[in-house]
């Protein structure tokens, strides 16, 4: 059953456009990320969606009813910003029953209610504290409590990890992944991280100048990136992208040649490119590793070695300027200024068009 | 050696200064208790006698025994009361539709009040006379509180301090179903408390202060307040030559307000020099 | 399909529909009303007839309001220059984080609290020949007591020192605000270059102080043009007018001789002196000061 629903959505600041024709539709409990740079739009679009903003066209749905018409108070969805905006002269007992209060919900319902999200988030101890009392994490905890008892059906998060440092982050995580489950809502959250996306969406909705560049499950978003933004945006450390030529030919599968002449065998079906040049090649790291045995592709000379502990990550430059990442152990003995061979896995790799429209290999029958 | 001056011990010149002049203030103050701690009889003619005892209470006591000076005491209390109450509720929801909400001309009709801050009160208080003659308003409450309410101090005021407070929260009550009213009412206004003080206790301190107008509004001497009263009571000095009684009057005119002002030291301090910095 | 957005909001006017309705009716009109008043012959009997500019030019040939505006300048150069310095001289001595400091603090300030019937009742009594403080001193100094309120000369200082002492807690504040306000390091920086106490003060604080300083010279000239109790009720505004000041003047000729007319024209002449006289001074003082003392 679709829950939320956006059609055809616009919005402009005077004669600044934000949001250029955005429409979605999402699932019942499932968890979205709007992911993208700033000023791509997807805050506006969060906002849009509580009712903080109005769209200039377009409209929005939940559960089948329109709800852009309507203020936010009435749509039946939560927020947790971003800097909490807990109301600093209440305590986190009046912080909760304050929505409930207004919309006049009998006392002793508001009373099990604020009792229950206060179990389930261990907040019982600070239910009479003011927000000023309580650590930044603790705070985040009222402010989902506050959602929480609204029993919404859907939940908006605006980018609930990047006020917390990498421990707490890594702990919020497991928290909101143990709160989707117990709670019967849909939820959108709004990152500019493509790792907390990754890891709590069950679809990403990449955003970028004022549009969406693609809907997908993580993985489908990772591996099949349908533009070159996607793919540069998801994945760290970026996807490196070559200038290629189609190598003429009658097989099933492109074959193209890179700037310094090496020749590499992809899966991406020749008949889905389109005509005309200005291919590239796109590679992630994890496909190009360092050729122990001369059977390497291409010649490569190291500009910068990163050394992260599991792995290296040499940054370098073909003979013609290209520029290319690998991957290599991480004992990896490879300096600065060596010359190395690249072992490229072709059946990982990627081609875009001129019009930066991605290509992928064909998966394999099984 | 400079940058310590401010732990540094005054040297001998600075502290004979501050002294004398320490002096100079409190010489006056002093003066005005000693003569009203004698009685009337002895100061006759004879002002002196006011730096040696006896002393007495009993000028004091004339006046606590509902002397006029306690009509006058209520009269200021009441105005002083209705006008801070007054001009914080005024203030509070213009400073708010200012600093939150949006609506056609915000900024123009903003402007158009702060320019009233450069009006003096001559220019406007003739008028006003008038007016008020017009409605049958002088010698009443109403009529020595209106006026105070119509000041744009207060509004700046209010605006500025509830521009500081983040927006986040505003729409987090909305979010939270709260109509407009119970934001300001709610949210915003506890928030407001500090503001809230130092205003109220100003717009008291001021409206307490107030000559003019209650000189030329309040005629009858049951409806004066204790400054205007003291006024009459100064002119009338000649006919009663009651200089005990007189200066006793002056202290006890000085109590509340050296009351307000040792409680609210701070909201004082940092009212007037709100306003002067603006 | 369209969505709202392009709607009109006026419903925030009603927050702040109180408070506007009370300026207008109670500032703005009056005001209004005071420029017309200034223009028409009003007298104990009614009246409002329409007499252009002549209010105005009685006023600029009445030898009296003529006296009355030379004594309230005269009053205005009088007080505004000794209380700036006097303001400034004591935030400079008590800038310190001492409870000595905090004390004398307040007891500069105390006085700004009283209201002027107060003061006024207190000072008449210090100044008076015969029952005064002053008057005391002197005898006891053997010398003959001066009669402040009535002398032609001393009355206008009478009322001077009257308010100062008066006046002197709000610019110390200020001072002291404006003071506080220097960074610590430019006093480090003075130190390292040797700088005496005495250039310090000339070259780095006042210098810092210069916003302040043109503040405090502003407000007081604007309120000091506007003295009123003190001349009522120290002088009367004598002897032989020396000390009435505008306002008394706007006040008697209101309401002691009921020429509303007249008054407000007066009214409106020390309005526009208050009004040309600040600009002149922002102006003078402000222009090409955006540096904040190289911070």
């Amino acid at each position: 059953m679709t829950s939320l629903e956006l059609n055809n959505i616009r919005k402009a600041y005077g004669a600044t456009p934000v949001l250029d024709d955005v429409s979605l539709s999402m699932e019942a409990r499932e968890f979205v990320a709007f992911l993208g740079p700033s000023g791509s739009g997807k805050s506006t679009l969060l906002r849009i969606i509580a009712g903080l903003e109005t769209p200039d066209a377009g409209e929005v749905r939940l559960e089948g009813r329109r709800i852009d018409q309507l203020s936010p108070g009435d749509r039946g969805v939560a927020m947790v910003f971003q800097h909490y905006a807990l109301y600093p002269h209440m305590s986190v007992r009046d912080n909760m029953a304050f929505g409930l209060r207004n919309v006049g919900v009998p006392k002793a319902e508001i009373e099990t209610r604020v009792a229950e999200a206060a179990r389930v988030l261990e907040i019982e101890a600070q239910l009479d504290k003011k927000p000023g009392q309580m650590s930044g994490g603790q705070r985040q905890r009222v402010a989902i409590g506050r959602a929480i008892v609204k029993h919404p059906k859907l939940f908006l998060l605006d980018e609930p990890l990047s006020n917390l440092d990498a421990a707490l982050r890594m702990r919020t995580r497991i928290e909101l992944a143990q709160i989707r489950s117990r709670v019967d809502a849909a939820f959108i959250m709004v990152t500019h991280d493509q790792a907390e996306a990754m890891t709590l969406a069950d679809r990403i909705v990449v955003m970028n100048d004022r549009r969406i560049q693609q809907v997908g499950p993580p993985m489908e978003i990772y591996s099949r990136p349908a533009n070159i933004f996607v793919a540069r945006f998801v994945g760290s450390p970026a996807m490196t992208l070559a200038p290629v030529e189609l190598v003429a030919g009658e097989d099933r599968h492109a074959r193209v040649r890179m700037g310094d002449g090496a020749v590499i065998e992809t899966r991406v079906p020749r008949a889905q490119l389109p005509a005309g040049g200005g291919l590239q090649l796109g590679l992630r790291p994890e496909s190009v590793a360092v050729a122990t045995d001369g059977t390497g592709a291409a010649r490569v000379k190291v500009e910068l070695v990163e050394r992260l502990g599991e792995r290296t990550l040499l940054y370098a430059r073909f003979a013609d300027g290209a520029a290319i990442t690998a991957e290599d152990e991480g004992y990896s003995r490879v300096k600065v200024g060596d010359t190395i061979d690249l072992a490229i896995d072709g059946a990982a790799a990627h081609l875009f068009d001129a019009d930066g429209r991605g290509h992928h290999a064909e998966a394999r029958a099984e | 050696m400079v940058a310590d001056a401010k732990r540094a011990r005054w040297s001998p010149m600075t502290l004979f200064a501050i002294l004398l002049a320490a002096a100079v203030m409190l010489a006056p103050l002093i003066w005005t208790v000693l003569l009203s701690l004698k009685e009337n009889e002895a100061l006759i003619g004879n002002s002196g006698a006011a730096l040696a005892p006896p002393y007495t209470l009993e000028n004091y006591r004339s006046i606590l025994q509902g002397n006029q000076v306690f009509r006058w005491l209520i009269n200021s209390f009441i105005v002083s009361a209705g006008t801070t109450i007054g001009v914080l509720a005024l203030c509070s929801l213009a400073g708010f539709g200012f600093a939150r909400l949006e609506f056609p001309f915000r900024r123009t009709l903003f402007v158009f009040v702060l320019l009233g801050l450069a009006i003096p009160e001559q220019a406007v208080i003739l008028p006003q006379h008038q007016m008020f003659a017009f409605f049958g308003l002088h010698n009443s409450y109403p009529g020595l509180i209106l006026p105070g309410l119509a000041g744009p101090f207060g509004v700046f005021f209010m605006t500025q301090y509830m521009r500081a407070i983040p927006r986040e929260l505003d729409e987090a009550a909305k979010l939270d179903g709260a109509s407009r009213l119970r934001l300001f009412w709610s949210v915003i206004l506890p928030l407001t408390l500090p503001a809230q003080a130092t205003l109220g206790v100003f717009t008291f301190l001021a409206s307490w202060n107030s000559y003019w107008w209650p000189l030329i509004s309040a005629t009858r001497s049951d409806m004066y307040t204790l400054t205007v009263g003291l006024a009459a009571a100064q002119m009338n000095y000649a006919q009663t030559s009651g200089l005990g009684f007189l200066m006793a009057q002056a202290v006890f005119a000085s109590i509340p307000i050296f009351i307000v002002y040792i409680l609210f030291q701070k909201q004082i301090v940092g009212a007037m020099s709100g306003t002067a910095a603006r | 399909m369209k969505v709202g957005g392009a709607r009109k909001d006026w419903s925030g006017l009603l927050f702040v529909l109180p408070f506007l309705a009370a300026y207008l009716i109670m500032l703005i009109y009056p005001l209004l009303r005071g420029i017309m008043l200034s223009f028409q012959r009003v007298d104990l009997f009614g009246g409002g007839q329409f007499v252009g500019f002549d209010n105005y030019a009685r006023l600029f040939a009445d030898a009296t309001f003529v006296q009355s505006v030379l004594a309230t300048f005269a009053l205005a150069l009088m007080i505004v220059p000794l209380l700036t310095v006097l303001a400034l001289s004591l935030a400079l001595a008590l800038n310190r984080a001492t409870r000595g400091a905090a004390f004398f603090r307040g007891v500069f300030f105390s006085s700004s609290v009283l209201s002027v019937t107060i003061v006024t009742l207190i000072w008449r009594f210090v100044l008076a020949p015969d029952a005064g403080l002053m008057g005391e001193a002197a005898q006891a100094l053997g010398a003959e007591p001066i009669p402040f309120l009535s002398h032609p000369t001393w009355s206008l200082w009478a009322l001077a020192i009257t308010t100062i002492w008066w006046s002197i807690g709000l610019p110390m504040m200020l001072f002291l605000a404006g003071l506080q306000q220097i960074p610590g390091d430019v006093y480090e920086a003075a130190a390292l270059d040797r700088a005496s106490r005495w250039t310090t003060l000339l070259r780095v604080t006042l210098p810092a102080l210069k916003r302040t300083v043109v503040l405090v010279v502003m407000l007081q000239t604007a309120a000091q043009l506007q003295v009123f109790g003190q001349a009522q009720l120290l002088t009367g505004g004598g002897p032989g007018g020396a000390t009435r000041t505008m306002v008394l003047f706007i006040f008697e000729s209101a309401f002691a001789r009921w020429e509303l007319g007249y008054a407000t024209a007066a009214a409106e002449v020390l309005f526009l002196l208050i009004v040309l006289l600040t600009l002149t001074q922002y102006l003078t003082t402000m222009r090409g000061s955006g540096n904040d003392g190289g911070r």
